[in-house]
Order: structure tokens, then sequence, then C-alpha cells
């Protein structure tokens, strides 16, 4: 949770154009909205931050998607943080490793802004 | 005219005439390297790399690794294969009978555990004393060997190898984190023709380096290894671009060479006869596919860097290109049945020979043909101004050459970013015919006579760690 | 002599001088220009970003710079989103009269004008480029072929499933283009797909039922199951890869059945089939052909025992001859357990 009450999203994906699209559609929902560069940022970030929902990008330099959400799942404070995964590979096993993983939801590339919004909104309104 | 006098003069004119054939050549293969590397600039634009990643269409590789006595940096360098962008890979690592720590530093690192690997054994190698699995990274391999060199640890590798393909990789060599995926683009295009392809050398030495990764790159302070920026950049972008195109690519580093495993197989795999087995398989592939009639393609592919670690030391340098030398006049002379055989195409009539004659007969040429040329014009035979004219035109040329080639550098990559470093390439462009170029020229021909006499062994380079340096650089492995 | 060699003294380094005058040069424009651009883009990212999110924009007027750095934006933007949001981009970009501009540069007589334009059709959303690229498809250069099929993948377009199928045969495309066009456009290509599952020279049908295997569901299997007793060998192996793929479970039984075909890599494809499906009925089939086979096939076996049925393999991997995959398999096992 932000200083203003908002719910607090993180975005961890090296492409910046995703960074942008993201951040530009949460923030218009009433989000606010914190960015990674890769894998490692984003579970440092989410550690002191602790936002309220992640959104990981799978493939990923350094820490892809997959290991940040273990690492996510192995941190006390983090452990029941949702994740949702941004993948382009949608193949049953891709599919399957991420919720193995602790992945709550994923979303495929390319994606509709509009509907990860929705998403965002289903799992945080589950919590 | 006294016998003497005619054969300096005679000599001296072939030595010119050599060198005049000699740079029209380099010329030639300018220009078509600039079509080469420009042609793949763009289809850069629209290649796949990323793609590549993403797609389960693309064919796993297994990485080898041959290790000797590398306890100083290997861990570091299996964490960066480890890393390394590609969809689907096993890292094998080999130890070649190592009398240091290797195996105890790989053991601790990475968690392995004894188990008993299957092995092809389609190729023959020194006994095999274990295999490890690792418990934290289930695609980690290590192969312990009694010593056989490094030839025999890469044929062990392939018979461990479970993959269509493997990329032959040095301990020393860093590899960037996307190299794989563009190394293996011809392969991903046209499976069924391309059948081994190599990447770049590119030198790390005053690069910032951390974890296994050049994140910072920059030229060497050391001007020897700056000499051999602009040497390597022109040997690769101009040399195996060129050689290339022209569907002759003899030489596939040994440090980062991506290849398919049951071709090399039933090739025979490495020979443990040369020192120089990487120059020797390429040669050995083109001529079985040749005398099969089989349709193939061996390629370089100019952005796939891996980065590595040169000598700085006179010393060192001079028994690297012996050993160079060495290996490649073995490997040349092993398949000399090819030149000018119509069999192997343009393989066996041009590349060959124009290898046999550029390499190993040019470098003898001009090791002659200085001293006669200057004891002609002491001797007036030769006209003095006419020598240092010549001379003028000689140091000129080497220069173009290599600004060309600096300019492929600068208009396709860019590495370095730095316009003082720009400032100090074109420097050493320049410079590099006045001295470098021909202490390359000694070496090489005393490392063909070290082929001629047969001798053996690799001799030590003194590594220095590229932590040694002042100032900048992390260490590796240290 | 002399005078000559002078001359050409002269001229090399006259040459070598402009040589890297011109590099430096180039240097600083590319410098300048590169800043340029980012300024633009930074200033347009806003509208791009609005257009995306539907907002109804007004445009100031833009010279051509700042109009190619928005279409860059927006391009880029593209590849990474879908439905609504692609389509205004599309719009955005039909209404500016970019689709029509590449469309003409489409039939220009330089290949890599063509290639770009083939290229950057892909990213506008176009459909109605489809046609053309199609066309685009047979265009003598390499490049320009590819960049065609990389778009029509981009763009959905079910009617290149066909021709990228065969031209994955022909090699006449380079293949992980082709394939990963056909991977981009999805599942809805899976119709087509099955179509050149019958009738169509065996080279296309593995191509086909490869795909199928990644994009398909379990009501695909029936129709690749049955290539299992097709007369090439690489369609069974194929089909074998794929039913792995789809998961298929009523496949076992034909699938146990393909454990002993004559062709090693069938086997190899078959074992790894079951392995993915966790056939149980599979493990004595499997742990013989890890046992007696030949190296590929064997290893192929024991490592789909492993997925199978741990502790099967435990027991065979330890009784005597069992050979050098089954324990590979078992210490692994083990060791990662």
């Amino acid at each position: 949770m932000s200083e203003n009450g908002q719910p607090l999203i993180l975005i961890a994906d090296d492409d910046p154009d995703i960074l942008e699209l993201v951040s530009f559609r949460l923030e218009r929902a009433g989000y606010e909205v914190l960015q990674a560069r890769n894998g490692e940022e984003a579970v440092q970030v989410a550690i002191v931050r602790r936002p309220d929902l992640a959104i990981l990008d799978v493939m990923m330099p350094r820490l892809d998607g997959y290991e940040a959400t273990r690492r996510l799942r192995e941190h006390d404070e983090t452990r029941r943080m949702p994740v949702i995964l941004l993948t382009a590979r949608v193949q049953e096993d891709d599919i399957a490793r991420g919720f193995e993983a602790g992945a709550d939801d994923y979303v495929k590339k390319p994606f509709s802004p509009q509907e990860l919004g929705s998403r965002v909104q289903a799992v945080l309104g589950r919590r | 005219m006294s016998v003497l006098q005619h054969a300096i003069v005679v000599f001296s004119l072939i030595s010119f005439g050599y060198f005049v054939v000699l740079n029209a050549v380099y010329l030639v293969f300018t220009g078509i390297a600039w079509r080469g590397v420009a042609h793949h600039r763009h289809l850069h634009e629209f290649s796949g790399a990323e793609e590549a990643f993403a797609s389960p269409l693309t064919p796993p590789v297994s990485i080898l690794l041959p290790a000797f006595n590398e306890e100083a940096g290997i861990v570091e360098s299996v964490r960066s294969l480890l890393a390394v962008r590609f969809p689907e890979l096993e890292v094998i690592v080999v130890n070649d009978g190592s009398t240091d720590s290797t195996l105890r530093r790989l053991t601790e690192a990475f968690d392995l555990a004894p188990v008993r690997k299957a092995m092809r054994s389609t190729l023959s190698t020194a006994p095999i004393r274990g295999s490890y699995a690792s418990r934290k990274h289930p695609e980690l391999w290590v192969i312990d060997k009694e010593n056989g060199g490094k030839a025999d640890a890469l044929n062990a590798g392939v018979n461990a190898a479970r993959y269509p393909y493997f990329c032959a990789v040095d301990a020393d060599a860093m590899l960037e984190s996307d190299a794989l995926l563009r190394v293996a683009k011809p392969i991903l295009d046209d499976p069924d023709l391309v059948v081994a392809t190599g990447g770049i050398i590119r030198i790390a030495n005053g690069c910032h380096v951390e974890h296994g990764q050049v994140i910072d790159v920059a030229l060497p302070r050391s001007r020897l290894a700056t000499l051999q920026v602009v040497e390597y950049l022109r040997a690769f972008l101009v040399g195996r671009m060129g050689w290339s195109r022209m569907g002759s690519l003899l030489i596939i580093s040994g440090a980062f060479g991506l290849f398919q495993r049951s071709l090399v197989a039933v090739a025979g795999g490495y020979s443990t006869t040369t020192v120089g087995e990487d120059v020797e398989l390429v040669v050995r592939l083109h001529r079985y596919l040749c005398e099969r009639g089989e349709e193939y393609r061996i390629e370089f592919v100019p952005d796939p860097v891996a980065w590595t670690e040169v000598p700085e030391d006179l010393g060192s340098l001079a028994r690297q290109r012996r050993r160079w030398q060495r290996g490649l006049a073995e490997a040349l002379w092993l398949h000399k049945r090819v030149a000018l055989n119509p069999r192997y195409g343009v393989f066996g009539l041009f590349a060959v020979p124009s290898f046999f004659l550029l390499e190993l007969v040019g470098p003898a040429i001009e090791v002659i043909g200085y001293p006669t040329v200057i004891a002609g014009a002491a001797l007036g035979y030769l006209s003095v101004t006419f020598l240092l004219a010549f001379a003028v035109v000689a140091v000129l040329v080497g220069a173009v050459l290599s600004l060309a080639a600096l300019a492929l550098e600068e208009i396709n990559f860019r590495r370095y970013q730095r316009g003082r470093e720009a400032a100090r390439l074109v420097a050493m462009a320049l410079a590099e015919n006045l001295g470098y170029r021909q202490l390359t020229t000694l070496w090489r021909v005393l490392g063909s006579i070290d082929a001629a006499r047969r001798r053996r062994g690799w001799g030590e380079m003194r590594r220095r760690g590229l932590g040694y340096a002042p100032a900048r650089g992390a260490s590796r492995g240290r | 002599m002399i005078e000559e060699l002078g001359w050409v003294s002269g001229a090399l380094a006259l040459l070598s001088f402009l040589l890297v005058c011109t590099l430096a040069g180039r240097r600083v424009t590319l410098a300048r220009a590169e800043r340029r651009r980012v300024d633009a883009e930074e200033r347009l990212r806003p509208f791009a970003l609005g257009l995306v999110e539907g907002d109804s924009i007004s445009l100031p007027p833009l010279n051509a710079y700042e109009s190619r750095a928005l279409a860059v934006v927006l391009t880029r933007y593209a590849r990474q989103v879908s439905g609504a949001a692609l389509a205004r981009i599309g719009a955005f970009f039909e209404d500016r009269g970019h689709v029509t501009h590449e469309l003409s540069h489409l039939e220009d007589r330089r290949a890599w004008r063509r290639a770009s334009a083939a290229h950057a059709l892909g990213g506008m959303a176009a459909e109605r480029a489809i046609p053309a690229l199609l066309k685009a498809l047979t265009d003598p250069d390499r490049d320009v072929a590819a960049a065609a099929a990389r778009s029509l993948g981009r763009l959905g377009a079910l009617e290149a499933v066909e021709p990228l199928a065969y031209a994955l045969r022909d090699g006449r495309l380079p293949r992980a283009v082709s394939a990963q066009a056909l991977l981009s456009i999805g599942p809805p290509a899976v119709p087509r797909l099955r179509d050149l599952l019958a009738d169509t020279p065996s080279e296309v049908t593995v191509f086909a039922v490869d795909l199928i295997g990644l994009l398909g569901d379990a009501s695909d299997a029936p129709q690749v199951m049955a290539l299992l007793r097709d007369t090439s060998a690489e369609v069974r192996a194929h089909a074998a890869r794929a039913l792995g793929r789809l998961g298929a479970e009523e496949a076992a039984n034909e699938l146990r059945r393909a454990l002993d075909d004559r062709i090693p890599f069938v086997r190899v494809n078959a074992a790894h089939a079951l392995g993915a499906i966790g056939d149980a009925f599979a493990t004595l089939a499997l742990a013989r052909q890890a046992r007696v086979d030949g190296f590929d096939p064997a290893e192929a076996a024991a490592r789909a025992l492993a997925r199978v049925s741990p502790e099967v393999l435990e027991a065979v991997a330890s009784a005597p001859g069992a050979g050098p995959h089954l324990a590979q398999a078992a210490d692994v096992a083990q060791v990662q357990a």
C-alpha cells in the first residue's frame, strides 16, 4: 500500500516500452506504480516497498520471472504477494512452470492493456 | 652483375611483387567483407534474437568447456555460461586431469554429486575418472578425466553431449548473454545446410568485468594489447567475414564455435595430434562434406561476442603466435591433398592454396625480404630513395587496410564509445606497421619452423587476470 | 617509378585522412541525431500512450522528423499490445497514410526498401496489407520474403498458413522465421494446419504436425495419432513428438507400439512423448528400451521412465545388466530429488 492509500503495483521488465505502457494504464486506473528493470531489482524493491501486486516479465536478464517469483515466495515479507507473469511463451510447460514457481496468474504477450487492468483488479480483489 | 647481386635483386622483386599481391587480396577481402557485414546489419534489424529465445523450435545446445588448471576463474566461467540466454541448454565442463583445485572449486560452488553418466563411445579419449551432476543446476555436468589435452577433452565432451549441437568455449572466454542466440542464427535459419558457425573474439583487457560479464567496454592501457585490438578487428571483420562470404571459412575459434554434433563425431572429432585442433577440425569438416558431395555452409557471424584476455607482454604473445602458426601449418599440411583439387570446390581450389601462400609462404618471404632489400640498398643494387618511397607506401597501405577494418567496426558495431579510444585506435592502426606487424610475421615464421621440426607442447601464458590492471576492472574469480 | 610511388603515397595519405574525418564526423552527427530522436520521442510519448489508451488525441502539427519518431514509438508499442489497443494503433497508421506509403514501397526495385516496407507493415496492424505481403512471400530476395513472413505472422494472417508451411519445406525462407510466423498466428492456424496433414508432401506434413503439437489441443490428437502409422519415418517421429506436447493420453497405446519402430529417432520421440504424458503402462517397455537400445533411444527411454515412475526407475536401475542409461537416470533422480 502506498502512502496515499492507493494500491501499489510493481512492474518488472527489461523492455522500457512495456514499463511505459503498463505504468500508464495502471496509473490511469488509480494505482501507484513502481518500476524495475530486471529480476534482481524487482525482488529487492518488492522486499523494501512491499507492493500489493507484482507483474513480472518472464524473460528478464540476470534473474528471470520464474526465479524472481520463487525468491519472493521465500521471503516472509513477500510470501503472500500476488504475482502475475508476463510471458511470450505459452506452452503448457511454461504455464505450469509459472504456477509451480508460485505465480497467481499469467498474461500473454502481446497483451491487451485493458485486459491486464482487469486481471490486476481481479487479483487484488481476491485478497 | 655478380650472382649475389642477381640474387638480391631477384628476391627483392619477389618481395615487392608479393607485397602487391598480398595487399591487393586484402583490399578485395575488405570489399567483400564490407558487403557481408552491412548485409548482416540490415538483417539484424529484422532478425529475431528475442524470438529465437522465446521459440520452442530453437534446437537445444550443449556447451562444452574443457578445463585444465583453471581454478582461478572456473567458477565464474561456469556461472556466466549458466546465465547464457538460450531456451534449452546444458553445460558440460570437462576437467582434463587438472592438478590444482579446479574440480574441488566446482564441487563446492555448484553442489556436485557423483553420478554414472552414460557416454557414447564414438570418439576415443583418455580414460574417464568420473562424472558429476549438480544439485542446484540440473543442466550442469562435470566430466572428470585423465589429462589428454584440449582436443581430447573436447572429444569427451562430444561423447557426453546430449543435444544435436555443441558450442565449444574456452575457460577464459566470456560469452555475452545473447551470443549463443546470435551465433546460432544461421543454423536456425537453415538447419539442413549450415553445419557450423563462429562468432567474433574481442579483447577484454581494460574492460570492466563483473560476474564474468563485460559491463563496460574500454581499450586496454597497454599499447601491445591495443595493437592487438586493431589486429583482431581486421582479422575477424575483414578476414573471417571475407572467407565466410566466399564459402571457405577455415577457422572457427576454439574459444567460441557452434557445431553440429553428429557431423563432428562421424568426421572423427577433434584431432589430438595437432596443437591447432580448432583449425584442423574445420578444414576436415570442409573436406569430409566435399568428399561426400553434400551441400553445406560454415559461416562467420560478426555480432555474437566472446571476450577474452590477450597477452600484454612480448614473451607470452610470441609464444601464443608461434603456437597458432604451428597449429595452422600442421592443419594445412595434414590436408594438403585438397589444395588445387577441383573436387573440393572453392575451398580446395582457392582457400587452402591461398592460406598456404599467404599464411605459410608469405611470412617467410617477408622475413627474408627485409634484410635482402636493406642489403640491396646498402650495397647499391637498389636505389635508396626507391626503397624509402616503397616503405612509405607500404606503411600507408597497411594503415589504410587497418583503418578500413576500424571503419567496419565503427559503422556496424561501435563498441568503443569514447572519442579518445577511437582516436587511440586510429593511432594504433597507423603505428601497427612500424614494428608490430613485422614482429608478428617473425613469430609466424618461427611457428612454421616449429611445425616443420614437429615440436610439441603449449608453453605458458603468464596469466595476469583481469584484476591486475591498476584502477579499473573488477577481478575475475579471486 | 619513385614519382609514381610519391603520388600513390599522397593518395593513400589523403584517403586515410578522409576516412578518419568521415568517421569522426559521422560519430558526431549520429550522436546529435540520437539526442534529437530521444528528445522527440520523449515529447511524443504521452500522445502515443494516450492513443493506445483510447484517448482522443489532438496532435500538434508535426514535421517529417517528429512524424517518423512518433511512428517508431507506435510501431514499438504495436509489438507489445493486442486487442483494441492494437486496433487503435492500426487505425492511426492507416489514417495518417503510413500504410499506403509502405505498401507503395513494397514494389520498389531496391530489395532493402521492399524488405523494410514488409517489416514496417507488420508493426502497423495493417490487415489490408495482407494480400500484398502474401505476394512478397515469393519475392526473389530472401530478406524481403523473411520480413513479409514475420509481418504476416504478427498480423495473424490465416491465409499465410499454407504458403508458410510450404515455404518451410522449400527452404525459401529461413526456417526459424517461417516457423515463428506460424507460431505467432497461434491456435487459429490449427484448422488450416490440420488440412495439411493429409494429401500433402510428407515434408510439409512434418512441419504442420510440429506446429499442431505446439498450438493445438486434445481435440487434434486423433488426427495426429493416425500419422503414427504413416509410411514416412519423419512424419511418424514428428507425430510422436507432437502427441507428447499435446499431452494426449489416448495416444498412449499407439505410442507404446511406436517404441518398436524400426527407425531410432521415432523410438526416441515415442519414448519422450510417453514420458511427457506420464503413461504408467509404458514403464516396462521403457525400461527395456533403456537397457538394450542404441544410445539415443535408450537415453530417451531412461529419461522418460524417470518422469513416469521414479520408483520403477530405481528398481530396474539397481538390477544387474541395467545398463548406463538407467544408471544415469537413477543417479540423477537421486541427486536432484
